[in-house]
């Protein structure tokens, strides 16, 4: 982990409150091992808001790392108005990565809301290793979608209102297509009730799944010890000091379905 | 230029215990000192308190545990701690690899168990300089709060404690009391080398569109520059009452804060909620305080001590 004063390449919106924000970060994307990893974003200079802001990275490549945001409260409101040029402190990168993708088992990314970024960071991986997937990305309206439902393409989008793609969750067009795809191996991130939902149907059809889970974070080092989530055996946890509670900052953010418990 | 800041003279002495200088970082935000290798170098720093160490391990609250506020950040840990076995075992021959003090901070429910944990620790060869003791943690029930709002309790708990170590015994006052000068007082008559003033204010928060509360436990511990004026005043407060040294906390984020800290009437100030922004800040803290003594007249961090000018 490293902190670094990174140059903004670029900062512009995708769809409605999703930007993307894109920064010359040489010395973290030299550090980055894979999908699930994030930076921890300092939006202001000043103590008005003393905490960082975890974000997970969306790509790495070249020296360069992007994030996507949703706009959510001031904080990330302030994000969208850095222009290009301007600098922004970054810490990372942090967290623990998704695995096994690349196992042989069939990959079925789902994304949702904020949880966009390493959900397109593992498609990017599986494009570059010829591996093939579904994906699934779930919003509440079409305006908060940038790519395109393309279920000749596995890619399939759904929306709560029905305005493009599938009306529903997510859950609607994985259902179905788990039926098709037996060696399925689900990868998820977005909102709590999205993942709920995710490793319920997970556990209860016995499919492999590995979530990538948020938490209010203090500072994404270990040293607050904030940012728990309970867990259901021992051994995933290393840096939290013990058995009930991991640290989703060091621990995590990915972990198996089947380890941690929402409540 | 280099040989200006060689004319500084950042040492300052507790008991018969000399620092390097005055910038510690504060328990509970620092871990034990050994989570970030790469972001701080620990040995630059005055002391290390590290995180409150109960006679068991603890697992703490559930979460959520934190919350960012105004200038601030209200977190609820609940203690959360390897326990005081693993402290001896694991950490305390790391520490003796360190050239920084190492000020173990020890927390408990009734007087048996922070004697038990002292006397753990006593008894075996450590490097660590001393023990801060937490009476004042707002974040467990049935904790050290009932003993850090009560003067007999802080004197009965310093005076057990006193007989049992030679190393420096700080008791850490929390301003989540009506008189923190009289807790204080009780500390200083009671044998403390130093007290350490303030632990977090209690303190809440809600979200409007949910109603519901931030933090698991209702209340928590509020911390970060939001507290600095209420840090101020308890040291100031101590300053004038007490005799012992008194170690400032509360929003310390940058040289002046530190300064303004040591007008007030501080010996040393331990940097907490900044360590979680940016871990090496207490490097450039104690950066800043050597510029703003080379640009005074006051070469010597100690000369700063209790002398802030009131109208």
């Amino acid at each position: 982990m490293i902190i670094e004063r990174a140059r903004i390449k670029s900062n512009r919106p995708l769809a409605h409150e999703i930007w993307e924000m894109q920064f010359e970060a040489p010395n973290i994307a030299r550090e980055y091992m894979g999908s699930g990893q994030f930076i921890n974003i300092l939006t202001v200079d000043d103590w008005n808001h003393p905490l960082r802001r975890p974000m997970s990275i969306a790509s790495s490549e070249d020296g360069f790392v992007s994030i996507i945001y949703k706009i959510f409260g001031n904080m990330t409101r302030e994000l969208t108005q850095k222009k290009s040029g301007e600098t922004l402190d970054l810490l990372g990168p942090l967290g623990n990565i998704f695995s096994k993708w690349d196992n042989g088992s069939y990959p079925i990314l789902i994304g949702g809301g904020v949880g966009l970024a390493p959900i397109l960071n593992l498609k990017k991986a599986c494009d570059d290793n010829k591996i093939e997937y579904t994906m699934i990305i779930g919003a509440r309206s079409g305006n908060e979608h940038f790519i395109s439902h393309e279920p000749e393409k596995n890619i399939y989008l759904t929306t709560d209102d029905g305005s493009m793609g599938e009306k529903g969750t997510v859950m609607v067009p994985l259902q179905r297509l788990v039926e098709i795809n037996k060696n399925a191996f689900i990868f998820a991130c977005g909102p709590e009730p999205m993942l709920r939902a995710v490793k319920e149907f997970a556990i209860n059809n016995d499919i492999q799944a590995q979530l990538s889970v948020e938490s209010y974070m203090g500072c994404g080092i270990g040293f607050c010890q904030g940012c728990v989530i309970q867990r259901k055996i021992s051994k995933i946890q290393t840096h939290s000091y013990h058995e009930k509670y991991s640290l989703v900052c060091m621990d995590g953010p990915i972990y198996n379905a089947m380890d941690i418990k929402f409540d | 230029m280099q040989w200006i800041s060689n004319l500084t003279n950042l040492t300052i002495h507790i008991g018969n215990t000399s620092f390097e200088n005055p910038i510690w970082v504060a328990s509970g935000t620092f871990g034990y000192g050994t989570e970030a290798p790469e972001l701080v170098d620990v040995n630059q720093l005055g002391a290390i308190v590290t995180k409150s160490i109960t006679r068991q391990p603890r697992e703490g609250n559930p979460p959520p545990r934190i919350v960012e506020t105004a200038s601030g950040m209200i977190n609820s840990i609940g203690l959360a701690n390897i326990g005081v076995e693993k402290y001896i075992k694991k950490l305390l021959p790391i520490y003796e690899g360190l050239s920084t003090k190492i000020i173990m901070n020890i927390a408990g429910t009734d007087i048996q168990e922070y004697v038990e944990i002292m006397e753990m620790v006593e008894s075996v060869s450590s490097a660590i300089a001393g023990y801060e003791i937490n009476i004042s943690c707002p974040n467990v029930k049935k904790g050290g709060m009932e003993f850090g709002v009560d003067c007999e309790m802080t004197a009965k708990l310093t005076e057990t404690l006193r007989g049992i170590t030679e190393r420096l015994l700080i008791m850490k006052l929390s301003p989540n009391v009506s008189d923190i000068v009289s807790i204080g007082l009780s500390a200083e008559n009671a044998g403390a080398d130093a007290v350490s003033a303030i632990n977090t204010v209690v303190g809440m928060s809600i979200n409007a569109k949910t109603g519901m509360s931030d933090i698991f436990t209702t209340y928590g511990g509020l911390s970060g520059p939001a507290i600095k004026p209420i840090g101020l005043v308890a040291v100031h407060k101590l300053y004038q009452q007490l005799t012992i040294p008194i170690i400032g906390i509360g929003g310390i984020v940058s040289g002046e804060d530190a300064v303004e800290y040591m007008l007030a009437g501080a010996t040393a100030v331990q940097v907490g909620t900044a360590n979680f922004r940016d871990p090496g800040i207490s490097e450039n803290i104690i950066d800043s305080l050597k510029n703003i003594l080379n640009e005074s007249n006051r070469k010597v961090a100690a000369d700063l001590i209790g002398t802030v000018q009131t109208h």
